[in-house]
């Protein structure tokens, strides 16, 4: 009897935090299809219409194209320097024995430690000097910057449960050691590579700070920075509002869904390893 | 050194090196730099500047009473965010797994929010509080409903928390499930068998043998909580007036907002760092003594 009890009783908080989780979710989709009038009549009623005139709007207005584009470019530049750089470090820091190696390691991993909101503003300053500031492109490799000390533990972990007899036939059949690594080692990474790409796209598709930093004219500016303008300047208009929030997020919903196995994967691993 | 470990210290050297300047120019140089204003009272702009010792930390301390009411609303927001993320995480990994059925549809909903932008999703958090929320107000057994969500301080808390564990459970769910899932089934029956009540079940079996994913997600929770900033900004902008100011904030207009006290705000930013630095390991150092192996 009381197994049956706890049994309800789990499945009803299960129900109630799922309704809190989907509610704002619901609620913008639902409105998001309602014409301007028609949400400020009545928020809570179905849309009349299924129309998609807010988001043809909401998608011309915040110039989501360019945006878009901005934020892969940010993305893409931002995860290839950091598996391309991190990989090889993590690499080579994980095989070489020594005083120098556990050094250098020591460092990289010391600095995760320290807070974005720390280094901000002379990291800004930074940027503005090697000339990184105002292109999507600069604010992708300073990302790197940033990414390159937790995904080097988490590669230099990884390699660990490699063995090291693969490194020396390679070398045998008279591989360089550069040959070796991209043509043999690198493939064998793949697990964890694409953890840290999960992980750092989150981070790099969705972040906020950094950008409003280092972007200052809105042709450059990610999504999120976008959606963010649209939000100050239509901020009546909510019907507009909310299809933009939706579309911009449908990408990596859509993202999520397919590879959402291996994602849950990556982030529980990134998380527990790191 | 012999010829052969002096290869070996090139050939390291060459593989980490471009990982190495990017660490240098875009971490470890603007540490020491910001270390190194937070004793001067540069502008940002000026090449003259001078050494000012430790005022700018004094000043922080005494004089600055929105620096003071920063830190304690961020005080405030850590210690609530870190025991309600973690609890309502890990009732949802409890609740989740001792569930035969529907395990994924419900993993997927409350991991959700973390695959969306803060920004974006707390846009919609706003669109609920200002435009839903008093709509069902209107209905009068929601009549409690009825209050400043967003205008006054005081409640402005409790929506800032009530996003903030919409938005920060997912990622330790998903840790604490993994956990739970790496406790030996024996030790869960033999519990059964000597008939454990399920709180028994938690307190004597569950909670001792997670232990390491409550250090990680606790040590996660600190660190995030203190550093907040997205979700404040895109909900309440730090207002009413500075009622909900958090500590990124206050250096943010330090530095930018028409103050352009670069030396000051980097001495906040020191400051955050330090208490960050020693709340966490003093959590990490307590919480491993006490991990146990299953």
């Amino acid at each position: 009897m009381t197994r049956r009890i706890y049994t309800g009783l789990a499945w009803l908080f299960l129900l109630l935090l799922a309704v809190y989780f989907l509610f704002p979710i619901y609620m913008a989709i639902v409105n998001s299809f309602k014409t301007q009038s028609e949400l400020y009549k009545s928020v809570l009623s179905w849309p009349k219409s299924l129309s998609f005139d807010n988001y043809t709007q909401a998608f011309k207005k915040a110039n989501m194209m360019r945006s878009g584009l901005n934020t892969i470019i940010v993305t893409a530049t931002g995860i290839f320097g950091i598996v391309l750089c991190s990989s090889l470090a993590g690499y080579k820091l994980s095989r070489t024995r020594g005083k120098l190696s556990n050094v250098l390691f020591m460092l990289f991993v010391a600095s995760m430690l320290i807070p974005f909101q720390t280094i901000m503003v002379t990291l800004t300053k930074m940027a503005k000097d090697l000339g990184l500031q105002g292109s999507p492109f600069g604010l992708g490799v300073v990302c790197a910057g940033l990414g390159v000390n937790m995904a080097i533990f988490l590669y230099h972990g990884f390699v660990k449960g490699i063995p090291r007899e693969l490194d020396e036939s390679a070398h045998m059949d008279g591989c360089g050691e550069w040959r070796a690594f991209f043509k043999i080692i690198f493939p064998l990474l793949l697990p964890i590579t694409f953890t840290i790409v999960v992980l750092n796209m989150l981070w790099l598709w969705n972040d906020f700070l950094l950008p409003v930093l280092l972007l200052n004219d809105f042709r450059d500016y990610t999504l999120v920075l976008t959606i963010n303008m649209f939000f100050g300047k239509y901020s009546r208009e909510w019907s507009l509002i909310l299809a933009s929030l939706i579309l911009s997020s449908i990408p990596i919903v859509v993202i999520f869904s397919i590879f959402q196995r291996w994602i849950i994967q990556g982030i529980t691993d990134g998380a527990v390893k790191g | 050194m012999t010829r052969r470990s002096a290869r070996a210290a090139f050939s390291l050297l060459l593989f980490v090196l471009p990982a190495f300047i990017l660490y240098l120019i875009f971490l470890v140089i603007p540490m020491f730099q910001g270390s190194y204003y937070s004793f001067t009272n540069w502008d940002g702009l000026n090449k003259t500047y001078g050494f000012v010792g430790f005022s700018n930390f004094a000043e922080a301390f005494r004089e600055d009473s929105h620096f003071r009411s920063a830190i304690l609303f961020t005080a405030k927001y850590v210690i609530c965010a870190v025991v309600l993320q973690n609890a309502v995480a890990l009732l949802l990994a409890m609740l989740i797994e001792s569930r035969r059925r529907a395990k994924g549809l419900f993993r997927t909903i409350f991991f959700m929010p973390n695959m969306l932008s803060v920004i974006i999703s707390t846009f919609m958090w706003v669109f609920v509080f200002s435009k839903v929320i008093p709509a069902l107000s209107e209905y009068s057994a929601l009549k409690f409903l009825d209050v400043s969500w967003l205008g006054n301080p005081t409640v402005s808390f409790w929506t800032i928390m009530i996003v903030s564990v919409w938005g920060g459970v997912g990622t330790l769910m998903l840790i604490y499930m993994s956990a739970i899932q790496g406790i030996p089934q024996h030790l869960k029956e033999a519990a059964i068998i000597d008939g454990a009540q399920p709180y028994h079940m938690l307190r004597y079996i569950t909670l001792p043998l997670i232990a390491h994913a409550l250090t990680i997600c606790i040590f996660l929770t600190l660190n995030s909580s203190f550093k907040v900033y997205d979700l404040v900004y895109a909900l309440t902008g730090g207002g009413p007036g500075r009622g909900t100011q958090v500590i990124t904030m206050n250096i943010l207009e330090e530095a930018y907002q028409g103050n352009y006290r670069y030396g000051y705000a980097s001495a906040k930013a020191i400051i955050l760092f330090l208490i960050i630095f020693v709340i966490t390991m003093i959590q990490v150092t307590v919480m491993k003594k006490r991990e146990v192996e299953a």
